[in-house]
């Protein structure tokens, strides 16, 4: 029995504000020194609001809501890039996560180069990463590309040498942002199968997307978030119901 | 119980290993990519600004050249580590954003992978100072450049967490790097890099010399090439008291700033 699970209570998420305030030693003296200033005041954002959420091995739990309603936050919080400000946070498994799929090259590097530098990143050996680069040169199918210089691909090139990487490798806990929608028609229908594969790789996954038909496709619980609340956590059909109204409750 | 927040970090520092070195290689592969003499420039430019500075200042001090350019080659090699560890050092962060939004890894191997990179054209850069030294003052060869090897270490661990911290500070406070410039101006007139220790002492400025952790730093690679002595106690007592500074501060931010720096990013 596999003993991988998320378990959130009471979570709570702030953006510092001052990430998004003038961030120079000056305006920070200014702010000493005046405490009064003509701008609009800016506070932290209240991202995510007690948030309880418990996601068992063997769930595939899908995210939905507006823009900005904290999917994302969501995803970011599970992977431990963003800070809690409240509550607690356990995840038990080897995340892998697929956000910001091109982020992250390095433009003087070779493709082929930058295969390895991702699977560094990810924490695996240069051996593992080598034993794998033919597999993913061929699902990336660049051509003669990936031999040379990132900053020479276009956009599609670099996100299928992205999406390549990203899901040559799985984990227990898979994190996907919005990710299937990516490259031409021939290269979507062999990244579908492949997140399909990696998803009956995975012991968990959790997936932000607003293609409600993938949703039901690949998930069998659903939880729909609104301005940073958790307001529905329950089956796919229901919570897609409850997404609506939500939405319709706006307008 | 879960482990010391010290010690796992350090741990998870050692297990992105293959990470950092392999960012470190490329920083170097693409300072070398694409230029005529490429590896070569690192020996080259600070041989050839020592010669013209030497050419200058020796005829200003009355100091002989052959002598005087391995003091300045000297002091020029440690301090360009130094400020690259500051300044490139406190960018670190900024630079790596895309991995750190990708990927939740202890900060600190990206200003490792700083500080590797200019240790590693420190050493480069070192080999002229060596040759320099050989061949204008053989008499001076012996058991204590083994000493002058400890710079390394010292430097590495002086570097990295002074990289650490700035790169913390730069992170939050985008315009730090000007006024860092500034400091370390300043910081280079009142030592003795360029300038001998004994023309600072004529002026009187004794304390800018014996207080001075730069100039107990540089007496570890001068002793032993310059002089053919062992560095003092005093000397390495010095660097360790900067170290320790610099990586408790470094702690002591961190602990309380390395969570929220993916917001500033």
């Amino acid at each position: 029995m596999s003993t991988n699970r998320i378990s959130l209570q009471d979570v709570n998420l702030h953006y510092s504000s001052v990430g998004f305030r003038d961030r120079s030693l000056k305006a920070w003296l200014s702010r000493v020194f005046h405490t009064k200033s003509g701008h609009a005041e800016i506070h932290d954002v209240h991202a995510l609001k007690n948030v309880n959420v418990e996601i068992r091995a063997g769930e595939r739990v899908g995210l939905l809501g507006h823009n900005g309603a904290g999917k994302t936050t969501f995803l970011k919080m599970l992977a431990g890039l963003y800070p809690i400000s409240g509550g607690r946070r356990l995840v038990d498994g080897t995340i892998r996560s697929l956000f910001d799929l091109s982020l992250g090259f390095e433009p003087d590097a070779s493709g082929r180069e930058n295969i390895l530098y991702r699977g560094l990143l990810l924490g695996l050996a240069p051996r593992y990463m080598r034993s794998l680069e033919s597999e993913i040169v061929a699902f990336a199918d660049l051509g003669e590309f990936i031999d040379y210089p990132i900053k020479t691909y276009s956009a599609g090139m670099q996100v299928r040498l992205a999406f390549a990487i990203s899901t040559a490798v799985g984990g227990d806990v898979l994190l996907l942002d919005e990710v299937i929608g990516v490259g031409d028609e021939d290269f979507m229908k062999k990244a579908k199968q492949r997140i399909h594969s990696l998803i009956d790789r995975s012991e968990i996954l959790v997936l932000a997307t607003h293609d409600v038909s993938s949703l039901s496709s690949l998930c069998d619980r659903a939880l729909v978030f609104d301005h940073g609340a958790l307001i529905f956590d329950g089956s796919v059909d229901a919570a897609i119901a409850a997404y609506r109204i939500s939405q319709a409750s706006v307008t | 119980m879960r482990p010391l927040v010290t010690d796992s970090y350090a741990m998870r520092v050692w297990q992105a290993r293959y990470f950092w070195i392999h960012l470190s290689l490329a920083d170097l592969r693409s300072r070398w990519r694409g230029s005529f003499f490429g590896i070569l420039w690192t020996l080259i430019q600070p041989v050839g600004t020592t010669l013209l500075i030497a050419l200058v200042f020796g005829k200003i001090f009355h100091a002989p050249i052959t002598e005087y350019a391995p003091y300045i080659l000297s002091g020029m090699i440690v301090w360009d580590f130094v400020i690259a560890s500051a300044t490139a050092g406190s960018l670190s962060f900024v630079q790596a954003d895309a991995y750190i939004r990708q990927c939740k890894q202890p900060l600190a191997i990206y200003t490792l992978r700083t500080v590797l990179t200019n240790l590693v054209v420190l050493s480069l850069a070192s080999v002229g100072l060596l040759a320099w030294v050989l061949v204008v003052m053989p008499q001076n060869f012996g058991w204590s450049w083994v000493a002058a090897l400890t710079i390394f270490p010292i430097l590495a661990l002086a570097g990295w967490p002074l990289a650490t911290l700035l790169a913390y500070f730069a992170t939050r406070f985008r315009d730090l790097p000007y006024a860092l410039g500034l400091a370390f101006q300043a910081m280079w007139f009142a030592s003795p890099i360029y300038f001998e220790a004994d023309t600072f002492r004529k002026g009187g400025l004794n304390a800018l010399v014996d207080y001075n952790p730069i100039y107990h730093l540089l007496q570890i690679v001068r002793a032993p090439l310059l002089h053919g002595a062992w560095p003092t106690l005093e000397n390495y007592a010095y660097c360790l008291v900067s170290i320790g500074v610099l990586a408790l501060l470094a702690i002591v931010v961190g602990i309380r700033t390395e969570k929220v720096m993916i917001f500033y990013l």
